[in-house]
């Protein structure tokens, strides 16, 4: 089954002026890492919303075209359904937390008390989520007590307790430092190896270009570029729609301009460090070649 | 932590929540309905001494219940910066028989009594109001009240107005500190502050509305709104079957008190 597919949808919010979404047309797979990126206002977070079903039903305004999730239209899911079956992390770490439980324990308990898990079935899962993300030393902590990188760390323990296929995730790491971004990322990570299907807004282009599946790029509310993450990383397109691409492909877009291409255009680190020892183990062995 | 401590913080979820005390763990509305029979009996006797008793009765309870190094200094601080004030308003403004001259006001006979009773009946109030908070936790009085079938959103918006107080304070802190950073006058007088201090109310208010929106989408994500039936991961210990005699006991006690005082009983 396909994770969502919008044909044409247009969506303007209640009191603005432009629509939010001028025309999307696209196609998600259930499996994979969908990496969704485009300057500020491009429409990501409100494509975020629409999978989510929160546009219209709770950012109301108009709505049309079609769209279709998990083979269901939109407008047949019943909200709280869809809510459940959909996770989703947004990007501000003071909001993602319930704000009424007393411990971390507690918090991430919350989503599983409201869906009538009995409490041992509760303790068990809880359990089993602290560890799978490694924040045993958080468990009784007050949840309004933490920075947000812990913050959000909890929030995704709490969204992944409830075991939805799908999650939502919307820059999770704005407002995290560097390090908190990176252990995000491993969350994130995980998720995708359990074989969830999620659907990432994230400007850090290098992270999308390490972990995404595929990549969708939003300008001014359409679709602007969509594929795998090589195709769309080094369309030479990229940029006029305000994406750089990542370091190591313009390192490599560098070096072809100089004459001196390397096998193939990496996206990711680690293919650039091969393709570049691929290419340093040619130069010493069969000396310098001349452009 | 260690894997066993983290069982261990799940152990405690496996058995209902104690506090540690009889009466701390008395159940949350027994806590409420107690105080509230005290409170009524004491102000419906009349006079200053029954309403002082009341007083004196909660400073024990606190004690014996073992949070007495809490309570008492806050209710120290309530006798002088309320109760004493409102006894001296009535002392010195109750027109009456003349004890003590003090230029064109008097301390009166009349108004050291009527001063007594009014200080005592408000410290009572006070006092018993500040004594539940001191023995329940929100949590618990949601969960008791869940338990009597209050829907699970009343409950939030109890719990999320503590916390928003909480938060609210915590806020306003940080925005008053970075005017004073900014070179604002913060400190100082009343008046200095008052006026520093309504800038600060638009930024604090602000950005609580806008995270409003947000943690409503962030409860709908948690299944919030799911019309299952919620359970609970924290218990509260079984109520007592006296508990629900004794609430009754006193309630009766305090309509009796009121009913016979209207009447002219005594
Ligand atoms: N709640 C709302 N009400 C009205 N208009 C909105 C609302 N949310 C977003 N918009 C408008 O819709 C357009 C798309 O916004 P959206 O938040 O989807 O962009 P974005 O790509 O997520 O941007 P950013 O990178 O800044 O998060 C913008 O022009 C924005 O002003
Ligand atoms: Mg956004």
């Amino acid at each position: 089954m396909v994770l969502a597919e919008l044909q044409d949808v247009h969506f303007t919010y209640a009191y603005a002026d432009t629509p939010a979404l001028k025309g999307v047309t696209l196609t998600l797979e259930q499996g994979m890492l969908h990496g969704i990126v485009g300057l500020n206002s491009s429409g990501k977070t409100t494509l975020c919303g629409l999978l989510r079903g929160i546009v219209p039903s709770f950012h109301h305004g108009e709505l049309t075209g079609r769209t279709t999730i998990l083979g269901r239209e939109l407008a047949d899911w019943n909200p709280d359904e869809l809510a459940t079956t959909i996770g989703c992390v947004f990007d501000n770490p003071f909001t993602q937390i319930s704000g009424i439980r007393d411990t971390v324990f507690e918090e991430i308990a919350f989503g599983l008390e409201n869906l009538g898990v009995a409490r041992e079935d509760i303790i068990t899962r809880v359990i089993q989520v602290i560890e799978q993300l490694g924040i045993e030393a958080l468990a009784e902590k007050n949840p309004n007590e933490l920075s947000g990188g812990q913050r959000q760390k909890v929030a995704f323990a709490s969204i992944i307790a409830m075991d939805s296929d799908v999650i939502v995730i919307d820059e999770p790491t704005s407002q995290l430092d560097p390090e908190a971004s990176e252990a995000v990322f491993e969350i994130i990570a995980g998720l995708k190896k359990l074989g969830k299907s999620i659907v990432l807004v994230e400007h850090k282009i290098d992270l999308v270009a390490e972990y995404a599946d595929t990549v969708t790029v939003l300008h001014e509310g359409r679709v602007a570029l969509t594929g795998t993450t090589r195709e769309v990383l080094t369309d030479p397109r990229l940029r006029s729609f305000g994406v750089t691409p990542p370091q190591v492909t313009e390192l490599a877009e560098r070096l072809a301009a100089s004459g001196r291409p390397l096998s193939r255009v990496p996206v990711t680190r680690a293919e650039a460090v091969e393709l570049i020892g691929e290419r340093m183990r040619e130069e010493v062995g069969g000396g310098y070649r001349t452009a | 932590m260690t894997v066993t401590s983290l069982q261990e913080v799940a152990d405690g979820y496996r058995q209902p929540r104690s506090l540690g005390n009889p009466i701390l763990d008395l159940n949350p509305i027994t806590t409420l309905c107690v105080i509230v029979a005290l409170i009524v009996t004491g102000i419906a006797l009349g006079g200053w001494v029954p309403s002082l008793a009341v007083c004196l009765l909660f400073m024990v309870a606190a004690v014996v219940a073992g949070r007495g190094r809490t309570y008492l200094p806050l209710i120290l601080k309530l006798w002088l910066g309320v109760g004493l004030i409102l006894f001296l308003l009535r002392a010195l403004l109750t027109p009456g028989h003349v004890l003590i001259p003090l230029g064109r006001i008097a301390v009166t006979t009349e108004g050291i009594e009527q001063g007594l009773a009014f200080a005592c009946v408000v410290m009572a109030i006070c006092g018993g109001v500040t004594l539940f908070f001191e023995f329940v936790p929100m949590r618990h009085l949601t969960l008791a009240l869940e338990r009597l079938g209050v829907s699970p959103q009343a409950s939030y918006v109890l719990l999320a107005s503590f916390q928003a107080i909480t938060d609210l304070g915590a806020t306003a802190k940080v925005v008053l500190e970075a005017q004073t950073a900014r070179g604002v006058e913060t400190e100082g007088n009343v008046f200095m502050r008052v006026r520093a201090f309504f800038p600060v109310l638009a930024p604090v208010f602000l950005s609580a509305m806008a995270a409003t929106e947000e943690r409503a989408i962030a409860l709908d994500a948690r299944a919030f709104n799911s019309s299952t039936r919620h359970t609970s991961l924290v218990e509260l210990r079984r109520t007592r079957r006296w508990e629900p005699v004794l609430a009754v006991a006193l309630g009766v006690i305090a309509v009796g008190v009121i009913v016979g005082r209207a009447l002219g009983w005594f």
